[in-house]
């Protein structure tokens, strides 16, 4: 079984691409603060790991990032959604759909339909 | 493939380094300040506010290294920030860094040169060659013989041929090539020429450069037209790369040779003298009855490989082929057999005793390499040392102890790549000196490759890293594990474990620099031995020619002749006192004319022979070299083919085949060494009518039983003639002269003085009594540097305990003793373990080897005696420091 981590990390990843996708192009603080949102508690904490999982999502391809002027024009580094990020996305979110259908129709199984 | 991506956007990061680091900073700095901002809008006062933020968002400074990492590759990040550090810190000390590559490189240096010249010797020969990995050797073997180059005969050969499956083909060759005489319109010269079977090109896979090769499909039997082809550098030397030479005929040895082409130029013939002409072996100056004769040794035999046999499986036919004949026919073959081995430079069954001498001298080199690492490891151990705070420091931060024996390796690892790359080219100067030194040596060219190939970076490459590993690892283990606390208080250490490994690495040091020292003292005390024996004869004023009158179509009627006349024209030149002709000189040489026995001890091959070493002189030759005659008479010319038997033999030979008695009219049986069909092969009856004094050949100490026969009653055909002169001029040219005029055809293989030749017999003793001698220099400098240095070391560790003594009164003798007693045990100590070990060394390798030189006492006592004034010498320095420590000062720096 994965520990913990990496899983708070596969679906950070996950919630990040899905949050690009939505919105569009963000910088760190704005998609920290809509995952916050989003997700309660898990993001409430500890923001910071944020940056190396985009670190490492620009270089496997999934997002790419450029400096642009923040709200109160400041420089701020924004990052988008690639066409690579983009079917990322859907595989990952096709194989989060099917294994819940799996989990729940075995969550649903009663004793007497097994034996 | 997301990973791959990464992967290499990563490695490229690390490559060529990181630009945005400050974007870092900004983006997170960005997040920070909006993050306040928020919390300010939310009502908290701005110092709270950003103390939350800082809070919510994590350990910054550690998000930034966690980021850094996933940017870069780590593995190679720390590599690149080791080796700038290591490079930096040899800058600092230079001295210690040039010093440590310097000693590294004489040692792989030294190794490597001698890996060089085993793989020439040993290695196979492989310049020009299709696949040489798949050549093998053929030798035949006796039963009673296990080293010698055993030649197979040609019957025993084409059965051979005939029946083997795991071998494509094979070619017949002489062990090496053979002196020459070309002659012509462009003046006489002497050549080599190797004869080798009319296959031996095609076997080889070798092509013609013009013209073409020996025909396969000519049969081994001599034809009337006879052929030749051309090395490539002959061709460029002696025919300035005509092409019309092809077609032409040349004269070689009296005969008429046609040149049917030049070999591919990077072929240079499987000899190890140097080859410049091939004939085809067929082409022999003795009768053809020979090659009819299956027990007349021929050539040496190679061949290749069908595809797909192993060497393994090739060798297990060969052997049953040769079993085979022995029973098919037991007359000829009885107690021979065949053997088979991946084919080498080195001919015959010569490669095993070569390859256990080779052995040896890299085991000697490598002490001196081992040394040189021992005393790189106490360096590097005591630099560690003195890096002790610094190490502590970090391990208390937090740094992990594999990265920190990651750094101290890289330290070393870098000055073996240095060191080795130096080696290299130490190796490379060295080989060149060797090569351009052989033709001054040895008396023929020789064709052995030193070049520094794959095979020789590869074996200094790995011989580097195993020394780069064991040399660092231990000091960086030791320093990477620091007691942390007591460093961090500054706490005086007292001798810790790592000085009891420094002066330990020191004590070995003495020790095998002891062993080559005691070595280089009995190789040199061996040559001064031999040397100052009488030899027996006297070899001043003596100038010797070497002939072959083989290759020039002589019988021996008109063999004889010719000698008789040459000696006489000889005698006959101004200031010569005395001349002669003969098989060998003194010196030794060729040495089985046959098999002696007592008379009435039945004759039978192999038991019962009487020892003796051969030679064949005519009357003269003992007053020549001026060898006593102690009884009896010289030969005479009454002593000629027809008349009775004769021989002389030594004052040695008497006592052992007549003790007691007058050897003169004693009888001696001689089987002849050859058994010939159509020859009378009974055994003859040889009478002593001289005794004359030993000859000790090549300056043993004990004698041998020497016979000599009379030329005229044993024709042979290689000769040296000698002759003295009365002032010891040298008269060379005239002898040479004499010759010319005689027959201008015929070589004259080599002139020297019979001084030079004694010196040449005593080539291995002087080489050896030189390796060794070096060897045994540098490994008594390295010894010294490291006595010195820890002693220096000692002193400087124990400065404060020094001058609370002198200030409690301890004079300045008793601290000179006390420094002197500290590095005098760890030289008597690595003494006394050298010593020993030297003697079981020398023991064991007199046992092995024959001729080893055995223990000397005096030898061992001057090389101790040395090491002791040595090492008292490299106290010196310290010892100084010592005194002149100024307690005051001592006592006041805390």
């Amino acid at each position: 079984m994965k520990n913990k981590k990496d899983v708070h990390q596969g679906t950070l990843a996950l919630m990040a691409l899905k949050t690009l996708d939505l919105l569009g192009p963000l910088h760190g603080y704005g998609l920290a603060r809509r995952i916050e949102q989003i997700s309660g508690d898990l993001l409430a904490v500890n923001q910071g790991t944020l940056y190396p999982l985009l670190l490492r999502l620009e270089q496997e391809g999934a997002i790419a990032s450029e400096w642009g002027a923040s709200d109160n024009n400041r420089r701020a580094r924004f990052y988008k959604l690639t066409s690579v990020g983009r079917k990322q996305l859907q595989t990952e979110t096709r194989d989060w759909q099917q294994t819940a259908a799996l989990i729940d129709r075995f969550f649903a199984v009663r004793a007497d339909d097994l034996r | 493939m997301t990973t791959l991506r990464r992967f290499l956007r990563r490695l490229a990061a690390s490559a060529l380094g990181r630009q945005d680091e400050n974007r870092l900073s900004e983006e997170f700095e960005h997040h920070l300040a909006l993050q306040t901002a928020d919390n300010i809008r939310s009502g908290l006062p701005p110092v709270e506010a950003r103390r939350q933020a800082v809070l919510k968002f994590g350990a910054v400074e550690a998000l930034k290294e966690q980021c850094r990492d996933e940017q870069g590759l780590l593995v190679l990040d720390n590599l690149a920030q080791d080796t700038r550090y290591a490079l930096r810190s040899f800058g600092r000390s230079p001295l210690f860094a040039l010093t440590a590559v310097l000693s590294v490189a004489v040692g792989i240096g030294a190794d490597t040169t001698i890996f060089t010249i085993a793989a020439g010797l040993l290695g196979r020969p492989a310049a020009g060659i299709d696949e040489p990995a798949s050549l093998v050797d053929i030798s035949g073997t006796e039963r009673d013989e296990a080293f010698g180059i055993n030649q197979i005969s040609f019957p025993n050969f084409v059965d051979m041929r005939e029946r083997i499956t795991t071998l494509e083909d094979v070619y017949g060759y002489e062990p090496v090539a053979e002196p020459m005489s070309l002659s012509g319109a462009y003046g006489a010269e002497r050549i080599f020429g190797h004869r080798v079977t009319t296959n031996y090109f095609a076997v080889l896979g070798v092509r013609p450069t013009v013209g073409r090769l020996f025909d396969t499909r000519a049969s081994e039997q001599p034809t009337a037209e006879q052929t030749v082809v051309l090395t490539h550098r002959f061709w460029m030397r002696r025919f300035n790369g005509d092409p019309a030479i092809v077609g032409q005929t040349i004269s070689l040895n009296r005969s008429q040779f046609t040149v049917v082409g030049v070999a591919a130029s990077a072929f240079e013939g499987t000899s190890l003298i140097a080859t410049d002409v091939w004939v085809p072996l067929s082409t022999t100056s003795s009768p053809t009855s020979d090659l009819a004769q299956r027990g007349l040794g021929w050539a040496l035999v190679r061949g290749r490989l069908t595809r797909g046999v192993s060497v393994a499986q090739a060798a297990a036919e060969v052997e049953t082929i040769g079993r085979a004949l022995e029973q098919q026919y037991l007359d000829e073959n009885r107690g021979k057999g065949l053997r088979l081995a991946a084919a080498s430079s080195v001919p015959g069954n010569l490669a095993l005793p070569l390859a256990g001498i080779v052995t040896l001298v890299m085991g000697f080199v490598s002490l001196v390499l081992v040394i040189a690492c021992s005393n790189l490891a106490g360096v590097l151990l005591a630099r560690a040392t003195a890096r002790r705070r610094e190490i502590a420091v970090r391990v208390a931060i937090g740094a992990g102890r594999a990265r920190l024996v990651r750094q101290l390796l890289t330290e070393t690892l870098l000055l073996f790549v240095l060191g080795g790359a130096s080696g290299l080219l130490v190796a490379r100067g060295l080989t060149a000196v060797i090569v351009s030194r052989l033709p001054a040596v040895l008396p023929v060219p020789v064709a052995l490759s030193l070049a520094l190939d794959g095979r020789t970076i590869a074996f200094t490459a790995g011989l580097s890293f195993v020394a780069a590993l064991l040399c660092g690892l231990v000091p960086a283990l030791q320093t990477s594990k620091p007691d942390v606390i007591s460093t961090l208080k500054n706490e005086a250490s007292g001798v810790s474990s790592s000085s009891r490994l420094r002066n330990a690495l020191v004590v070995s040091q003495v020790a095998l620099s002891i062993v080559l020292l005691t070595g280089a003292g009995v190789f040199v005390r061996a040559l001064q031995k031999a040397t100052s024996i009488d030899p027996g004869f006297d070899p001043s004023g003596v100038e010797v020619a070497s002939l072959d009158l083989s290759l020039a179509n002589y019988t021996p009627a008109t063999g004889q002749e010719f000698f008789r006349e040459l000696a006489s024209s000889v005698r006959d030149i101004p200031g010569v006192q005395d001349a002669t002709v003969a098989a060998s000189l003194p010196t030794g040489g060729p040495s089985r004319y046959g098999d002696l026995f007592h008379p009435g001890v039945r004759p039978s091959r192999g038991e019962q022979r009487l020892p003796a070493e051969w030679n064949v002189v005519q009357p003269r030759y003992f007053s020549t070299m001026r060898i006593p005659l102690v009884a009896g008479r010289d030969f005479n010319d009454a002593d000629r083919d027809g008349a009775p038997q004769v021989m002389i033999v030594n004052e040695e030979a008497a006592r052992r085949y007549w003790p007691g008695q007058d050897p003169i009219g004693k009888v001696l049986w001689r089987h002849l060494a050859d058994f010939r069909r159509g020859q009378d092969n009974s055994p003859r009856m040889v009478v002593v009518i001289g005794v004359v004094r030993d000859v000790r050949a090549r300056l043993r100490e004990s004698s041998r039983p020497q016979v000599y026969l009379p030329l005229q009653q044993q024709f042979v055909a290689q000769v040296v003639v000698a002759a003295r002169a009365t002032h010891g001029q040298r008269i060379a040219g005239q002898i040479r002269q004499v010759v010319t005029s005689m027959n201008n055809n015929l070589p004259i293989l080599n002139t020297e003085t019979l001084e030079e030749a004694v010196t040449f017999t005593l080539l291995p003793q002087r080489l050896g009594a030189f390796v060794s001698g070096s060897l045994g220099v540098v490994g008594l400098l390295l010894a010294t540097m490291g006595i010195y240095s820890v002693t220096a070391f000692a002193v400087a560790q124990r400065t404060r305990e020094i001058g609370i003594r002198m200030a409690l009164g301890a004079t300045r003798t008793a601290v000179v003793g006390m420094v002197l007693r500290f590095g005098l045990k760890l030289v008597a100590g690595g003494a006394v373990v050298g010593l020993l070990f030297a003697a079981a060394l020398n023991a064991t390798l007199t046992k092995v080897f024959v001729g080893f030189p055995p223990i000397d006492a005096i030898a061992f006592a001057a090389s101790a005696t040395l090491f002791l004034l040595v090492g008292m010498t490299a106290c010196f320095v310290p010892v100084r420091r010592a005194t002149r420590i100024d307690p005051l000062a001592v006592l006041r720096y805390e």
